[in-house]
This record gives structure tokens, sequence and C-alpha cells, in this order.
């Protein structure tokens, strides 16, 4: 599902450079569910952007679904990450003044699915995060758990190849953070490709492969038994 | 353009700077306030011109005698040149294709009486065709005729105010009005458009009045019309072969100015046309100069918009906005608030002017408003300045990185 070779990326601050990501080689297979770990500084945000088309690297190749990702322009990268990826913040990002229904039809209208067609979907997909009484709630009226579920609902709507979340837990009590991993969980389970950035040993556990970045390399790979967090609930 | 999703946004973002917006639309509607408010004035201004002229025959030319200021033909400078009646005949003989009415003037001062009541009035002795040439309206019995001038009838038409003075409630044609000492039937009364002074005159026929000042063939103006399918052109040319003529005829240095007068109406209609054209430049750009202010205004509240949006315009873009979907956003929110707040200021103005235009009837103002064709050109306007000040803060959201969304933490 996504291949990378030779990886590299480097920031320009002022007259020296920051060496950031060193040669990254790493493959996800269809329906995986990876946990990329490592402390501040280690390049994962960095990788995690790049695997995004948020941001281009310097050198070595990226396939996405058999699609080599190189020199795009903003609108096919816009069209890339519609088709092909969908978000999970740390902080949620959903739109305050649009109710969580229309938030979850976001990356639909961007599909250009008429208006009908994409609030029935997105219905479906707010009920498969147990969230469909709240369809009409505005963010400010749903826990930090349930917008990150809602948040959850909009990546998946547009039927993305790959789901990336970015510390998903990070702004979440740990109750709550087992709930929203019990779902990822769940949503892998149905075959979906998903990657987490995390820097929570215990969130990583209930991913099944762990990949451990530092200084721009990765110094270990390895998959692992899953912790399931629907115990924890 | 014209999607659900777009229009909530839009209010989304008036709604929650409700002040910011009306501050920065108030500027615009301000200006676009003074733009028509400035065009109106100088309509009306044309107007007040146009009125002013309106009193008398637009395609007339008078000719009044000067003062040589230049030795021409054996004649010394300084003298005194003199139209007489046979003047009139000659010009009629000479452009007999070119003239439509003409009529001479004779000016005199005259104390008129009627029983107790006595006033001072200027009097003017003329043909009859003088009738159409001033554009005199007699609003009771008739002007003077043909027959009045063979006969040297003493007869003469009142202005409303004389009538008025001097005759109270009672009518006066038909009555004797007593002019320095001599009885003249009063046949008519006219009122004039053009001003009330006009109305404080007494008309009288020419001949009786050269008689009365010692049997002389003396006049004071000639008045004329042209023919009145001739365009400007057409028109000046004609005053000057009048002017080059005459004088020829009383033999004045075509050079000097001062001998004689030849004043084309028309002349002075098209100065005053380009002048009010001037103004109406000046009124534009004084406007559009305001406009400016205005959509820098625009400009900055959409500045601020964005740079508030930032991580949102990064997650859309995240969730798949191409950067077109993002400039036409900012576009359209530009476009709707200058268009409503230029509307604002436009149905203000038009407002005050419809209330308070017709209240202007001053010789040099009157009735200020505007067109048709402003509205639509304000409302084009609007629509460019909203635009162009939305232009750059559009660019500036389109080149928003995606990456802001996500490092923001």
């Amino acid at each position: 599902m996504i291949e990378i070779k030779d990886l590299h990326k480097s920031y320009k601050m002022g007259s020296n450079s920051l060496h950031v990501l060193k040669g990254i080689n790493f493959k996800v297979e269809e329906g995986e569910l990876v946990a990329i770990m490592g402390s501040s500084g280690s390049g994962k945000s960095t990788l995690l952007n790049i695997l995004g088309m948020l941001d281009g690297a310097d050198s070595g190749e990226y396939t996405l679904d058999g699609v080599p990702i190189k020199n795009l322009s903003e609108t096919k990268a816009a069209q890339y990450r519609n088709k092909f990826l969908g978000f999970i913040f740390q902080s949620f990002n959903l739109i305050n003044y649009k109710s969580a229904l229309e938030n979850v039809a976001l990356p639909l209208y961007y599909q250009k699915v008429p208006r009908k067609e994409r609030q029935e979907k997105a219905m479906q997909y707010l009920d498969r995060v147990g969230l469909k009484p709240w369809a009409t709630h505005h963010p400010s009226e749903l826990s930090g758990g349930q917008k990150q579920r809602v948040a959850i609902a909009r990546a998946m709507a547009a039927e993305p190849k790959v789901l990336l979340a970015d510390e998903p837990t990070g702004a979440l009590d740990s109750k709550t953070s087992y709930e929203v991993m019990d779902l990822i969980q769940k949503i892998n389970d149905e075959g979906n490709t998903i990657l987490v950035v995390t820097h929570e040993e215990d969130i990583a556990h209930m991913c099944k492969r762990i990949v451990h970045l530092k200084d721009g390399v990765i110094v270990e790979d390895k998959k692992i038994e899953q912790v399931r967090a629907e115990q924890y609930v | 353009m014209f999607d659900r999703d777009v229009w909530q946004e839009i209010f989304n973002t008036i709604k929650t700077n409700k002040l910011r917006t009306f501050l920065t639309g108030f500027s615009v509607g301000w200006a676009i306030f003074i733009l028509v408010m400035l065009l109106a004035s100088v309509n009306g201004m044309q107007n007040g011109f146009t009125n002013q002229f309106n009193d008398d025959a637009t395609n007339s030319i008078f000719v009044r005698p000067g003062t040589t200021s230049k030795a021409y033909a054996g004649f010394e400078a300084g003298r005194r040149i003199q139209l007489k009646n046979d003047d009139i005949e000659y010009i009629k003989r000479s452009f007999p294709e070119d003239i439509e009415y003409i009529s001479a003037r004779y000016y005199a001062n005259g104390t008129a009486r009627y029983k107790s009541e006595t006033g001072s009035y200027s009097i003017q002795a003329v043909l009859p065709e003088d009738q159409i040439i001033e554009k005199t309206l007699v609003m009771a019995g008739r002007y003077i005729n043909e027959a009045d001038q063979v006969n040297k009838a003493k007869v003469a038409v009142i202005g409303r105010k004389v009538a008025e003075d001097l005759f109270k409630k009672e009518d006066p044609v038909g009555n004797f009005v007593e002019i320095n000492g001599l009885p003249f039937r009063v046949i008519g009364i006219f009122t004039d458009d053009g001003d009330d002074n006009a109305e404080r005159r007494i008309h009288a026929p020419l001949s009786t009045y050269q008689r009365i000042y010692g049997n002389t063939n003396d006049i004071n103006t000639i008045a004329l019309t042209y023919n009145p399918t001739y365009d400007l052109a057409k028109a000046l040319e004609f005053s000057g072969r009048l002017e080059d003529l005459m004088k020829r005829r009383h033999k004045i240095d075509p050079e000097d100015q001062a001998g004689l007068y030849v004043w084309n109406y028309a002349e002075a209609f098209e100065n005053i046309s380009s002048f009010t054209a001037v103004l109406k430049g000046i009124g534009i750009g004084v406007g559009f100069l305001i406009l400016i202010a205005g959509i820098v205004g625009i400009g900055n509240i959409m500045v601020f918009t964005i740079k508030e949006r930032t991580k949102e315009i990064g997650v859309r873009k995240a969730l798949g906005a191409r950067p077109r979907q993002i400039v036409n956003l900012v576009l359209l929110e530009s476009v709707f608030i200058t268009a409503i707040s230029g509307f604002v200021g436009l149905l203000f103005a038009w407002i005050i002017l419809a209330a308070l235009g017709p209240m202007f009837q001053t010789p040099a103002f009157s009735n200020p408003s505007v067109s048709a064709s402003t509205v639509i050109t304000a409302t084009i306007i609007l629509i460019i300045a909203g635009v162009l000040a939305g232009l750059l803060p559009a660019m500036k959201a389109a080149n928003v990185k995606p990456i802001v969304a996500l490092s923001d933490k």
C-alpha cells in the first residue's frame, strides 16, 4: 500500500540546514495498523507530513497504492489527499460552526458528491462511530472523545486508502483514549490501513506493528502482539 | 457560486465579526454614498444651468454694440457703435436661410403709475417676434403684434410682478398705466420661467419708444434665433459670418473684440457642457479615491479573516480542498461584503436625493438626482472593487500550507 525508498528531507534554518530524515525505507501492506514512535525531533511528524502529501521529500521514492507521489501541483495534491488519505488530528480540527454531520460531509463536498447523497453517507459514518444522535450538534457541544470520533468519521467518509492519525489520543484522558483506540482497532479489523503517530507506549502497543524513529532513521521495526483496547473500556 | 456551504461559511464569518464587518462595510458604503451624492450634485448644477438657459431660446444669438478699441478704415479708436433699425433689415436680407426669428430691443427705465400705486421698472421696447426669442409666456391678454408696431401704439405688456404691484386685485388688461407720464393701455400680462426679475419688466412696441425718445432709429440690441436644425458647428459658423458682416457694415476692425459683441448661446451652452463634464470627472475622481480607501479596508478585513482561519483553511486543504475553491470562497465573501455595503450606501443616497432633491430649485442648482446609468455603473464598480479587495487575501489563503493545520498543536 505504502512504499518508501531512501527518503531524505532537510530543512533550511538560516545558513545551516537541518537533516531531519536520513534515508527512510519503509513498507506498509494493506490492512496494517502501524504505530510510528519516537521522541520529539525524531522526524516522525515530518514523515507523516510527507506521507500525507503535505510536504515534499528532497529525495527518495514514495509510492501510494501503486501511484508514484512526486512533484505534485497543489491541485493534484489536493485531489490525491482527498482520494487516498484520511487525516485524524490531535486537536480534532473540526470546523466549529458546522454541525457534526456537516463536518463529516466536508470531504465528500470536495469530491463533489451531491448534497443529499453526501448527508446520507455522512450520517452512515456518524452512525458507525456511534454518534448518530449527535448529528446536529456543533463541536462545542461535544466532549473530547466525541469530537475525535466525529473526526474519525470525517476521515473515513471519503473512503480513503490510508488513515493517517497524528497523536489521535494526545488531547484525551486515558479512558477516552482507549475508547478512540478501540474504534481505530475496529476500523482496522474491517481491513483499513492505518498509521498512528504516537509517543505513548500503551497506545503503540494497541497497534500491530511499531516503527521506532530516532534522529531521522528507523532504529526498530517490529510486529507485536496487539493489545485490544476493548478490555479497558 | 450558489452553493449552500459557501454561503454558510460567508455568513458565519460575517456573524462572528459583526462589528468589524460593519465598520469596513461602512467605509465602502460611505464611499459610494459620496460618489453618488457628488454625481447627483453635478447633475443638479447641470439641471440648474440648463433651466437658466431655457429662459431664452437655446438657438438664440444677441448682437450688442460696443466701443471700438482699434483704429480702422480711417476711424479712430474709441468710437461708439450704434445699431439702427436698418441693421435688422440688412441682417434679414443677408441671411434669409439662417434666421428663424429676429427682434430689436430698446432699453429704457420708467416710472409706472396706476391710481395711487407707482413703481420703477425697466422697459424693454421690442418687435413682436421677441416673444418667441425670449420664450415669454403670456398669461392674460396678448403680446405686441405687427399692428402695434406699425401704428406706434401706446400699448404695454406687463410682467406678472408689475401687475401685482400696481393693480393689486384688479384686472390690468384693458386698463391704462401711466409710464413716465404717458398713458399706455395694458394689453397683456406675461410670466417668465427664468427669474422674478424678468417679471418686473414692461414690454412695449419698439416703434412707440423710438418715437417717444426723439424719433430715433436707434436700437440697443438685436436678438435673433437661427435655424433650429443647425448643430453646434453650423451655429458657430453662422454667428461668425454674422459677426464678420456686422463688423464690415459698421467699419470695425475684424480683430477688434470691443466694437461689437455677438453672443451665441450655443457657445455658452457648449462651455457649460464641458464645464459640467469636468465637474463630473472630478466628482467621479474624488469618489473613486474615497472608494479606494474602502477597498483597502475590505482587503484588510479579509487578511485578518484569513489569518484567523489559517488553521481551518489548512484542514480544508488536508481534506482535499483545491486552491481554486479557497480563492473563490474568499473572493465571494469580499464581493458580498462590498456589494451589500455599497448598495446600502447607494440606497441611502437615493433616499436622501428622492426626499430632498426636489426642494432644491435655485437658479444654479436644481433637482439633483441619480440616473439608472449611475446606479449600474456603481454596481459594476462595486463588484470590481470587491474582487480587487479580495484578490490578495485570496491568494494568500490559497497559499496556506496544510502543514500548519497539522503541526499546530
